[in-house]
């Protein structure tokens, strides 16, 4: 701990010489920042809470490691590269713009670098993994003004800006997953065999995939959205710890299982099951990390309703009767859009008269 | 009597933290010298009734104005005027009178006139005149209305009156402590005073649901009187503002900004109705309070009896942790006055006296600790898990600040129910306009949770107060949005009043 501080220092001096290498003073501080926290101190109120946006943003990182864990099972070994890759050249356009900007870097960065790759094919080349995430980065958030000011989450701005211009990596070629024994954990590339995702089957054939595949992940589909159950259980760990807030991820799943119920019913042969619609493609991976992204989606409580509901539609909608299969990325990318609109309205309704006094009674029993 | 339970929106219950008081009291030595402002608890500043070299008696009232607003002081101690100053008292310019104590007259003290333990007997007028000559009249936010100006209202005014006999701050006065053994009669006596000269008021009697031992002998006790109604609360942060008794309690609106006895309520504490009881029937002054210390800061948390006047260093001086440095934080820890002149005394008001360590020590991968004894809103922390572990406070920011993300900590928590992001946002980028006032910037108590949940480590109530300020510099008053929508009483007394002190 020691040495390391020493080091810091060094090079804390090192920068503040060198005019080339002082532009790089962001990395720096953020590796200081990292390591050894803060020393100020507060003025008004005297005390606040130990929870900083470091732990905030590793929270959503450990909820993760589930979904991650099993795509290196299912996927193979080449999955860490893939991810690898993301945070690289993602974490390039991150530091560029922080030492052309002069500010510090953002931890918001550390969960879009991780759920990106988890949201493509598994066969995806490389160099796609790295153009996708430096625009969903650029375009997605810095040119807003960085993490807090973008209105879509950068991840989907990458995964949508793959979609469009590259339809035939993102949409053919579904790999099946290793199943059995080490699984992809001695493997290093996906499987040659291909088979179509459970989507797919539905929307050519109208089967049905057994509920049990699906949960386990033992279908096609997207590098993280495929092991459910750790989906599952990564959401309700960040619903328990607060760090994502229920209303979201509860609208969005009950809507589509209300719509979908209802679409069922009258053309069940473009609207699949309720039961299948929750467990199938990117839906619960997008509802509990992409949609509760809480820049991106919005803030007010009435807010977030509208926003799941809408969400729910979209999704049942597009998954039934557009072109694409999967609705849930072109869904949250809307509900971004719509999100400053949504606040506002709220916003416009719940303080209409200026006066409407506050402190509600709540009689509990 | 059937109990009722209340609650409000948002708030956050400090569990368990470090420091908390201990049930013990102990009785401070009376210190060699004693300051004692003329403008105490509620109300305007006296004038001075004695001048330097004169000999002064312990319970002798030294400065009174029977014009304004304001109760009489007293001396706390028999001895020597030594000299009558002007000084400032956090913000406030006061007169300060500097009594040395005689050590062989230490236990003398002068009764109030008039008192008796047969008070029922009292006309209503007497027993003002007692509360009023003790000093009783300027406890806590709004004083005690008499007919001798002590409260911006008369005691025809009021309307209710709400005595919560349980804590709602992080540090608490032991309930149990001060209303144990006898003096739960003692408080019902108090109540009954306070009945027999505002007889139209009801008396509102709120306890803590977890609180059972003192609930029970409490509701007990008065179950009997049919004006106390019992209430109650849960007992989380920042209940205990006037602000959230009203409103949960009595369900009205708040005029935010003015006082609870603009609306004719009172807020009265378990002191103040023992300190009521004692003049009343044993003609004691209000010359002496028991106080809390408490916070991490200190090497022992008893309650003290302290005569008004202690200077607060002569308190510290036995308590407080030498292998820290400590910030001193006067009755509310999170935006409780910050205390810098040590000299400064102890007064009517004081309840609370905390020491939070300060802490300007970097720690290695501070983000990625257990968190065993970390409090924090959200349950990122082992401190959830084990709740059994007294956690700990220190004034260290805890993180870096960071842009927004939108997380809504702060809305969740704010009890009044407007959106501290949104506000900040909007005085951070500069845009002070009429949205402000929709959005009810105002009503902001300043009770400074969203700040403390803040993970952005933004200064939300930092941001709100400058709002409020640039508001009123644009000629944007909190007075236009809040006096056309309520009858409120005394507010032509109100200006010109600080609670502070
Ligand atoms: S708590 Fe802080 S980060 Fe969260 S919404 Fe409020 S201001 Fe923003
Ligand atoms: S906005 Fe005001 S009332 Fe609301 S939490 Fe912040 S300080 Fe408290």
């Amino acid at each position: 701990m020691k040495i390391v501080r020493k080091a810091l220092d060094i090079s804390f001096k090192l920068v503040e010489k060198n005019k080339f290498l002082s532009k790089f003073k962001p990395v720096l501080t953020a590796l200081d920042g990292a390591l050894f926290g803060t020393d100020e101190l507060n003025t008004v109120p005297h005390i606040t809470d130990y929870l900083d946006i470091k732990r905030y943003m590793s929270f959503v990182i450990i909820a993760l490691l589930p979904a991650v864990a099993a795509a290196v099972y299912f996927w193979g070994l080449r999955v860490i590269l893939v991810i690898l890759v993301s945070y690289i050249a993602g974490g390039v356009v991150e530091v560029a713009f922080a030492v052309a900007r002069k500010k510090e870097i953002h931890e918001g960065f550390l969960v879009t670098g991780l759920i990106f790759p988890l949201l493509l094919p598994p066969s995806i080349p490389l160099w796609v993994v790295a153009l996708g995430v430096m625009f969903g980065v650029f375009f997605g958030k810095e040119v807003f003004g960085g993490t807090g000011k973008n209105i879509f989450n950068p991840a989907i701005v990458g995964r949508i800006f793959l979609t469009i211009c590259f339809p035939l990596i993102m949409t053919v070629g579904w790999p099946k997953p290793y199943i059995g024994g080490l699984g992809g954990f001695s493997k290093f590339g996906v499987d040659a065999i291909t088979a179509a995702t459970p989507l797919n089957a539905f929307r050519s054939e109208n089967v049905l995939a057994s509920f049990s595949d699906l949960l386990f992940g033992f279908s096609g589909g997207c590098i993280g959205e495929v092991f459910r159950l750790g989906i599952i259980l990564g959401g309700i760990f960040l619903i328990i710890t607060r760090i994502v807030n229920w209303r979201i991820p509860f609208s969005y799943l009950a809507s589509v299982a209300i719509f979908s119920l209802i679409g069922n019913n009258l053309a069940p042969l473009k609207f699949a099951p309720p039961s299948f619609q929750l467990l199938t493609g990117g839906l619960l991976f997008g509802a509990m990390f992409m949609a509760t992204d809480p820049v991106t989606s919005p803030f007010t409580k009435e807010g977030k309703w509208v926003g799941g509901i809408l969400l729910g539609l979209l999704t049942v909608l597009i998954r039934a009767l557009s072109g694409y299969v999967e609705g849930v990325m072109f869904s949250i990318l809307l509900m971004n859009a719509f999100a400053p609109l949504i606040d506002h309205v709220v916003l416009a309704v719940k303080y209409k008269e200026p006066k409407k006094v506050t402190g509600k009674l709540k009689p509990t029993t | 009597m059937k109990k009722k339970q209340y609650t409000f929106k948002g708030g956050y219950r400090f569990r368990r933290i470090e420091g908390c008081p201990r049930d013990m009291l102990t009785t401070q030595d009376i210190p060699n010298e004693v300051l004692i402002p003329l403008k105490q608890g509620f109300g305007m500043g006296v004038v001075s009734l004695v001048k330097e070299g004169d000999i002064v008696v312990a319970g002798q009232i030294i400065g009174r104005d029977d014009s304004n607003v304001s109760s009489p002081v007293h001396a706390s101690v028999s001895g020597v005027v030594k000299e009558i100053k002007l000084s400032n008292y956090l913000g406030h310019e006061t007169q300060i009178v500097r009594i040395s104590t005689r050590k062989d007259k230490a236990d003398d003290c002068k009764k109030v006139k008039g008192f008796t333990s047969d008070w029922a007997k009292l006309k209503n007028e007497e027993i003002e005149s007692i509360l009023y000559l003790a000093g009783v009249t300027s406890l806590d936010k709004s004083g005690i209305p008499t007919k001798f100006k002590s409260s911006i209202i008369t005691p025809k005014d009021v309307r209710s009156i709400i005595v919560p006999a349980i804590g709602f701050d992080v540090y608490n006065l032991s309930q149990e402590l001060l209303l144990g053994e006898k003096r739960v009669l003692d408080y019902i006596e108090g109540l009954r005073i306070l009945h027999a000269f505002m007889p139209q008021a009801n008396i509102y009697l709120a306890l803590s649901k977890t609180d059972m031992q003192i609930n029970e002998k409490l509701s007990e006790a008065v179950s009997q009187y049919g004006f106390i109604n019992i209430i109650s609360l849960e007992p989380k942060y920042p209940q205990g503002y006037d602000e959230m008794l009203v409103a949960t309690v009595l369900g009205e609106k708040f005029p935010f900004g003015y006082y609870a006895a603009n609306l004719g309520v009172i807020v009265l504490n378990a002191q103040t109705i023992l300190s009521v009881y004692e003049a009343v029937v044993k003609g004691k002054p209000l010359i002496e309070r028991t106080i809390a210390i408490c916070g991490p800061g200190f090497n022992d948390t008893p309650h003290l009896k302290v005569r008004i006047g202690t200077p607060i260093a002569d308190i510290l001086k036995s308590y407080l942790r030498t292998d820290v440095s400590s910030r001193i934080v006067l009755e509310n820890t999170l935006v409780g006055d910050k205390l810098t002149d040590l000299s400064l005394p102890v007064t009517k008001a004081t309840s609370k006296i905390i020491a939070l360590p300060e802490n300007n020590k970097r720690e290695f991968f501070s983000f990625l600790r257990l968190g065993v004894k970390r409090d924090a809103y959200s349950n990122t922390f082992a401190s959830s898990v084990f709740p059994f572990c007294d956690k700990t406070l220190d004034t260290n920011i805890h993180g870096e600040l960071r842009p927004c993300i939108s997380c809504n900590y702060c809305e969740e928590v704010c009890p009044v129910q407007i959106i501290p992001h949104l506000l900040g946002k909007y005085v951070k980028n500069n845009i002070i306009d009429d949205s402000l006032v929709r959005f009810k910037i105002f009503n902001c108590i300043g009770c400074g949770l969203c700040s403390y949940v803040c993970p952005s480590k933004i200064p939300l109530l930092e941001l709100i107060k400058e709002g409020e300020k640039k508001l009123a510099m644009e000629g944007i008053e909190r007075s236009s949005s809040i006096l056309p929508h309520f009858k409120l009483k005394g507010l032509k007394e109100y200006k010109g009043i600080t609670t502070k002190l």
